[in-house]
């Protein structure tokens, strides 16, 4: 599927599309949003949620890959160099 | 003459996520009078737990275990458990953010169920009817009987 036929998908088809197919990545905060991240063939798909895994604000896509920088960020790899 | 409350149910819950804990807490919470979700942070937390209980402690009626958790793995909890006799029959459900056919052959292997979480709200609503019907019809029946 690409991110063009995701986007035509409505939200409840689009939210069986991740459950069904997507491959989980990530959670993290943003202000008052908790954001889950999906890969999804080749693009990814954020999930905000105004009330956690319940009530959605809206879903997010994008095919690069600095979507993944604020999950990165949250890695913590000090124990590897030190 | 006084009438002894029947003990709790016990659903035993393993998720090092804080917001996934509290959301199956939650959904729990229809069943209050029959169920108490008894919780752990991790894998090795949880597997000392259960390891820990004595024989005069209840056993929980259904176990419910995250796949990805620090120190030991949901996975690996669900083969450590299932190599203790007294809970080698015991529902076992694997709650994780995959839908890996790989783990749901791995959940079968070991007798377990598998439930990818929840989206939304209409998959959230369910989520603890699901649950439930993993566990023995008699339990089933337990925790229900106050919806009749």
């Amino acid at each position: 599927m690409t991110m063009m036929e995701f986007y035509c998908l409505t939200e409840s088809e689009q939210i069986n599309m991740l459950y069904r197919h997507g491959v989980y990545v990530g959670k993290r905060k943003s202000g008052k949003f908790a954001v889950l991240l999906y890969q999804l063939d080749s693009f990814y798909s954020e999930v905000f949620y105004y009330n956690y895994r319940r009530h959605i604000y809206k879903i997010r896509c994008s095919d690069s890959m600095n979507i993944l920088d604020p999950y990165l960020e949250q890695i913590a790899v000090e124990h590897l160099v030190s | 003459m006084t009438k002894e409350a029947t003990p709790k149910n016990i659903v035993f819950y393993a998720d090092d996520d804080t917001d996934d804990l509290e959301l199956v807490q939650d959904a729990f919470d229809n069943y209050a009078n029959n169920v108490e979700v008894v919780t752990a942070l991790n894998g090795l937390q949880a597997y000392s737990y259960l390891q820990s209980l004595g024989e005069d402690d209840p056993s929980p009626c259904l176990i419910i275990l995250d796949v990805n958790m620090p120190l030991l793995n949901g996975k690996d909890v669900l083969k450590k458990v299932r190599s203790i006799p007294r809970f080698d029959t015991i529902p076992v459900v694997l709650f994780t953010t995959s839908s890996s056919p790989l783990d749901k052959e791995f959940a079968r292997k070991y007798n377990a169920g598998f439930i990818t979480k929840p989206l939304d709200v209409s998959q959230m609503e369910a989520i603890a009817d699901l649950f439930i019907e993993h566990c023995s019809d008699e339990i089933k029946k337990n925790i229900r009987k106050h919806l009749l």
